[in-house]
């Protein structure tokens, strides 16, 4: 409504009417009209008549109209409502008449304003395309959210699928086995023995890192055997090593010629795609024996002893006994095939060996580990119990030195070598002269109960078939130390043996040359000969070599037999025997008793080989019970 | 972290958790605030300086940065997860030293084991060993 430019207001006082006031002064006022009620009140004002008579003009049926509006007043009288309907449209038909009017002003006169065309379309479409671009761009959004969800969602199920290979599982795995830690991003393990007491210089460290490429592997089952991590080993300790020991009797004092290393078949690299366990025991193994060699390396050259220790690059030479050396060579294979196939030749390895220098280092890592705990709490640490008590005990200045003494790992491993070479070399011996011997029964019974330095066995010589006679058994006992073979024989003898072969074996032989005349006497006394003379060392006759003959002389029961047995060590066994001497006078004999006809006569010696029996015992029954006249 | 009977955490470890706990909330953070930074970008805006156009390709490429971001931050969620399960393998010594005891009660076992195994073994040995070497010096096959 242009026209209508300035708005005035019209409103009712807000003053509600007085009806009246009382004696007491108070004012009563009239209630102020409902919207209702006012609305009634303003259609009453409206002369309904007047305008019917006005717009129309020309009232057609006076009468009908009347009586129909009359009706019609008469029953909107109580109330207005149906006439605001009416009133409603009117007051839009005047609003939309005068807004036409305007419009048709402005039309009319363009002096003040001008109608143009307006771009209807414009500002739908824009926003049409703004829509569109969103739409695009948080399409895109979540294409890029899905797609994440996506790859976060299979890693997840990859892990659930394979929860064996999982590297959190592995890792945790590792972490129980070795010693972990992490430095920055990098997981660093130490595979090294200086948490169990080893003083090497050499570190173990090595690198846990995860194995990324395994889940687009090739292969299932190679998939699921490899692990999803990986160890990196340092180079020096890659490949197996292992400390080869051997002795080795050697021509000369020593061969240097076989100072070359010398590669064992069996030992060859393990795959590449190994697990990281067995990786990391072989690797820990390669440390281990560097540890090992470096200290008897060590060893080697600061040691004294009368024939120097040789250390040629990674073999050491000892001589244990003459002719007999121990060798200790480091192999390491890297995993080199080349190397392997140039030493064919069989390598006497002693696995035993070995194993007790693999026991000692261990013992030594245990010792620098494990100290006694010191006594009063604030002694120092590091004193046993035997130092402790060395001032309460008063012990003298010798035997504390002998306490601070301690053997160097080469020095026990040559002390086991020793034993080991003196027990092979007595095995060998006893085992040659029983061979060799079957007359005289040899039995050796070693025992189960030894150590690394000390072992024994028994050695009992009996004949077949008399073993019930105890008395003949010429039982020996050997006790086999690290320099020297003890030995206690049946009548409680002891001798000391060094560690040459011969003297074992000549023992033997004299103990057999004994069991022999043992076994006269027992005879003897069973068929009631006379024993007459023994003696164990016989002047006369051929020489021994080595020790005495021993002789007896045993008299048959009616005295008219007399034999001599003979036994050497070396010379062997002869029996001789003497019979009636037929050239006495018979005067003489008729006075003499028999048994002094033995005075006289010749021995003659029996051919021990034209005798029926098995052995010697056995012979010899025969003969005594051959020749033994009935009174 | 999950052992509070273990006592005093040292300094750089603490810090470490610290640091976890951290990238945790900032991750989460970030995917929170990239999402509203998303969703009030789908509004359209009737008035700006730049032409529909510009705006529009700008909106684009922010809601795809930041789309990129919500996986980021998914993904860095995803990796803190593997850092804690590491650390605490890596310093959850109780755990090892149960292990470690336990490995030690089971191989001693097995020690007691073997050796009683060997024993046996060694006495069987010995018995069978002495009539062995009694039938062997005795017979003629040496």
């Amino acid at each position: 409504m242009a026209s209508a430019s300035v708005n005035v207001s019209v409103e009712a006082v807000q003053e509600h009417k007085i009806q009246e006031v009382t004696l007491d002064g108070q004012e009563i006022y009239i209630p102020p009209l409902s919207m209702s009620e006012n609305l009634a009140k303003l259609a009453h004002k409206i002369d309904f008549y007047k305008d019917e008579s006005e717009d129309k003009g020309k009232p057609t049926s006076e009468g009908e109209k009347e009586v129909e509006e009359e009706a019609s007043k008469a029953a909107v009288q109580p109330s207005l409502w149906p006439w605001d309907n009416i009133r409603n449209k009117l007051k839009a038909a005047l609003t939309e008449m005068s807004v036409l009017l305007d419009v048709l002003n402005i039309t009319k006169e363009k002096r003040y304003m001008l109608l143009d065309h307006v771009s209807q379309d414009a500002p739908e479409a824009k926003s049409a395309i703004q829509l569109m671009a969103k739409k695009k761009g948080l399409q895109s959004a979540a294409g890029v959210l899905l797609a994440g969800a996506e790859r976060l969602k299979k890693s997840q199920q990859e892990m659930g699928t394979r929860p064996q290979n999982e590297f959190h599982i592995e890792l945790l795995k590792l972490r129980q086995n070795w010693r972990l830690k992490k430095v920055g991003k990098t997981i660093l393990g130490d595979l090294s023995y200086k948490s169990a007491g080893s003083r090497f210089w050499q570190g173990g460290s090595f690198e846990v890192t995860k194995n990324t490429n395994i889940a687009n592997g090739e292969g299932d089952n190679m998939a699921s055997t490899r692990s999803s991590l990986e160890v990196v080993i340092p180079t020096e300790l890659e490949g197996s090593a292992f400390v080869q020991v051997e002795v080795k009797t050697v021509e000369g004092s020593m061969n240097l010629t076989s100072a070359i290393l010398r590669m064992p078949h069996g030992l060859g690299p393990y795959p590449s795609d190994a697990h990281w366990q067995t990786k990391l025991e072989a690797a820990q193994n390669v440390l281990f024996c560097k540890e090992l060699f470096s200290q008897l390396a060590r060893e080697a050259v600061q040691l004294k002893s009368f024939v120097p220790y040789i250390v040629v690059g990674n073999q050491i030479i000892s001589n244990v006994f003459p002719n007999v050396q121990l060798s200790i060579v480091l192999c390491h294979s890297t995993g080199k095939k080349d190397k392997k196939s140039q030493h064919p030749g069989k390598v006497e390895h002693n696995h035993v060996l070995e194993h007790s220098l693999h026991q000692l280092l261990r013992e030594v890592h245990f010792k620098s580990l494990n100290m006694s705990v010191p006594h009063p709490v604030t002694a120092t640490i590091g004193v046993t119990k035997r130092r402790r008590m060395a001032g309460p005990e008063a012990i003298s200045r010798r035997e504390l030195l002998e306490m601070t003494e301690s053997e160097t790992l080469l020095e026990q491993i040559i002390k086991q070598t020793r034993h080991a070479v003196l027990r092979l070399r007595t095995m060998k011996v006893i085992d040659a002269v029983a061979a060799k011997f079957p007359d005289p029964q040899i039995c050796a019974h070693w025992s189960c109960l030894n150590s690394s330095l000390e072992s024994n066995v028994r050695v009992i010589i009996t004949s077949q078939g008399y073993e019930a006679m105890r008395p003949t058994w010429q039982s020996l006992y050997l006790e086999i130390g690290v320099n020297d073979i003890k030995v206690v024989t049946r009548e409680r003898r002891r001798i000391i043996l060094s560690f040459e072969e011969k003297e074992i074996e000549d023992l033997l032989l004299w103990q057999i040359s004994q069991h022999h005349i043992a076994i006269c006497q027992s005879l003897a006394r069973l068929l009631s000969w006379q024993y007459i003379s023994h003696s164990s060392a016989t002047g006369v006759g051929e020489m021994e070599d080595f020790a005495t003959a021993s002789s007896v002389l045993l008299v048959s029961p009616n005295s008219d037999k007399v034999i001599a047995v003979r036994s050497g060590p070396t010379t062997g066994l002869h029996v001789h025997m003497k019979s009636d001497a037929k050239d006495i006078d018979a005067d003489l004999a008729s006075i003499l008793e028999a048994k002094w006809y033995n005075l006289t006569g010749t021995f003659k010696e029996i051919d021990l080989n034209r005798i029926d029996g098995r052995n010697f015992a056995t012979k010899l029954e025969l003969i005594m019970a051959s020749v033994t006249r009935k009174r | 972290m999950s052992q509070p009977q273990r006592g005093v955490i040292p300094q750089s470890k603490e810090a470490l958790l610290k640091s976890y706990t951290k990238k945790l909330k900032d991750d989460v953070k970030s995917m929170l605030d990239n999402f509203t930074e998303i969703v009030k970008l789908s509004r359209i805006e009737e008035d700006s300086q730049v032409t529909k156009i510009l705006q529009a390709e700008q909106d684009q490429y922010e809601m795809q940065v930041r789309a990129a971001n919500i996986v980021r931050a998914g993904e860095s969620l995803m990796k803190l997860v593997s850092d804690l399960k590491q650390f605490l393998i890596l310093n959850d010594f109780p755990s090892v030293n149960e292990s470690i005891s336990q490995k030690t009660q089971l191989y001693k076992h097995m020690q007691n084991d073997l050796d009683a195994k060997l024993m046996t073994l060694r006495d069987e040995l010995s018995a069978d060993l002495y009539e062995l070497e009694d039938e062997y010096y005795a017979s003629s096959y040496k």
